[in-house]
């Protein structure tokens, strides 16, 4: 369907205005200026944000520089969670753009993994493809592919190819004939209100009476208090990319257009803000 | 491993593919085996086991006498807890060495159906260990613990170079992972990664029939390169307690 296709464009080419700020405390040896950027929301920090490090290492010493880190109102952010899951949970409720502030020192061990390089980001992202895919297929579909389909499906994101990711990531999205889906639905749900990073749980995408399970399902099932109460006024907001998707959708459509590039749902459970 | 050079394919081994209530339950008997004393040993709701040693960590090569003899950089938990630190000896060793923390987090993996080593290394004031420091601390003890016995084939076979070299290359390789519990970064051993390590180990073992003592066998393998130190002749006591209890 025509409609369909065009929704995976639409959150491929997603982008959030971020203006980026260095921290106070760093050492400059002149004024450092914001710096202005369109972050897209299905990548990853450091995999964007080469222009960011150039343009304040210009206004720095060389001894005051170490791994760039990235923080939120005082939250650090992971660099391995995809943008816009980021600002999602983080900051959607504030207005734009995204301010950011940028650290070159104390970088925080015990709350970030270090990016020690772009290879480290590629590890992560295929590890990520390829768990989905164990849940999906059984590991069937990526093991079949050549090392190179893999290096396609990287190669894809890191230059914002839209084309050339999805020439392979349409074979991650297909499933046999006689099955009515996957044979579970990859996905992660993120609340800030809990100690635990996030939900992951096995669902399948059909009931057993062959029934779609719909997003409302999964969430009555997995993570209850984020629809809670049913019946009066929510208290949270229900998050993808973005949007509200409606309870009714089904899971399985949902798998297959609005997974992000690593082929997870990454679900965003935010307080309703009051008006 | 099939296929020509560019098409890799590695599979998951049925055989290591654990329920969750399984590997709860070789949790505790791993502990309860190897830990005559269990500390610093907890579960929690969510099912995952975790231990937690101290280990010194000799700056220079110096011998001491009675127990710090020779190069032995990590003498055996039981035996660090006992020094007492205001003895004349284990003064000098306090002064040249720092205590490192080594935690290791057994988890369930839901999408591969296996258990998961989750591990990390810290000095006592918080500062992390990188992974080479971890495999550089722990290497040399294990290399000198292959050198006394008694030891059986199978790890006698562990001590050269050809079989340790890749091992070594991959867990060099290891990236961090953050915690899916705890939401902190750990490093990460997994059993379907390390499976082309395990062949060698396969091939020459004829109680590896079960389940389980696969992956105590891996655990037994793996875990001491990260320095957690699981004795292979444990992994043959469990099966054989797993036959006298056919």
């Amino acid at each position: 369907m025509t409609d369909d296709k065009d929704v995976l464009r639409d959150v491929w080419f997603g982008r959030i205005p971020t203006c980026f700020t260095l921290y106070q405390d760093e050492i400059t040896e002149r004024e450092a200026e914001p710096y202005y950027l369109l972050l897209p929301r299905v990548s990853y920090l450091t995999l964007v944000t080469d222009k960011v490090k150039k343009h304040f290492q210009k206004v720095m010493r060389q001894e005051d520089i170490s791994e760039i880190w990235f923080e939120y109102e005082g939250t650090p952010l992971k660099w391995h969670y995809p943008i816009g899951l980021l600002f999602d949970l983080l900051a959607s409720s504030s207005a734009l753009p995204w301010n950011i502030t940028v650290h070159f020192k104390s970088f925080p061990e015990k709350d970030l993994l270090h990016c020690p390089s772009k290879d480290a980001i590629e590890a992560h992202f295929m590890s990520c493809v390829k768990e989905a895919d164990a849940l999906k297929h059984k590991s069937q579909v990526i093991n079949e592919m050549q090392k190179k389909d893999h290096k396609q499906l990287w190669m894809g994101l890191q230059n914002d190819r839209f084309d050339q990711f999805w020439a392979i990531n349409r074979k991650l999205m297909e499933y046999p004939a006689e099955e009515n889906g996957f044979r579970y639905i990859p996905f992660r749900i993120y609340q800030t209100t809990t100690e635990r990073p996030f939900i992951q749980k096995l669902f399948r995408p059909v009931a057993a009476d062959g029934q779609p399970h719909t997003l409302g399902d999964l969430l009555k099932e997995v993570c209850p208090s984020a629809i809670a109460p049913e019946d009066g006024e929510r208290r949270n907001q229900v998050m993808i990319h973005g949007i509200e998707p409606m309870l009714e959708t089904p899971l399985q459509w949902l798998s297959e257009h609005l997974s992000y590039p690593d082929n997870f749902l990454h679900i965003s459970i935010i307080p309703k803000q009051t008006e | 491993m099939v296929g020509n050079g560019d098409h890799q394919r590695i599979e998951p081994r049925a055989s290591c593919m654990l329920s969750y209530w399984q590997t709860q339950h070789l949790c505790w008997y791993v502990v309860r085996r190897i830990e005559p004393r269990p500390h610093a040993c907890q579960d929690c709701s969510d099912g995952y086991m975790c231990k937690t040693h101290f280990q010194i960590k000799s700056g220079t090569m110096v011998s001491h006498p009675g127990t710090y003899a020779g190069v032995q950089t990590c003498p055996p938990v039981e035996e660090v807890l006992e020094v007492p630190l205001d003895d004349a000896e284990a003064t000098e060793t306090a002064a040249a060495s720092e205590v490192i923390k080594y935690e290791y987090h057994v988890l369930y993996s839901s999408s591969y159906q296996v258990p998961v080593l989750y591990f990390r290394a810290s000095f006592l004031d918080g500062r992390p260990l990188a992974l080479k420091d971890i495999w550089e601390g722990v290497h040399e003890c294990y290399q000198t613990r292959l050198q006394q016995g008694p030891w059986d084939t199978i790890t006698q076979q562990l001590s050269s170079d050809i079989y340790w070299l890749p091992l070594v290359n991959f867990i060099r390789q290891i990236y961090q992972q953050e915690h899916p519990i705890l939401g902190q970064p750990f490093f990460v051993l997994h059993p379907c990664k390390t499976n082309e390590f395990m062949a060698p180990v396969l091939k020459n073992s004829q109680k590896i029939n079960r389940n389980i003592n696969y992956i105590t066998s891996w655990l037994s393998i793996v875990g001491p390169v990260v320095g957690l130190n699981l004795p292979l002749s444990y992994a043959i006591a469990t099966s054989q307690d797993e036959s006298n209890a056919l």
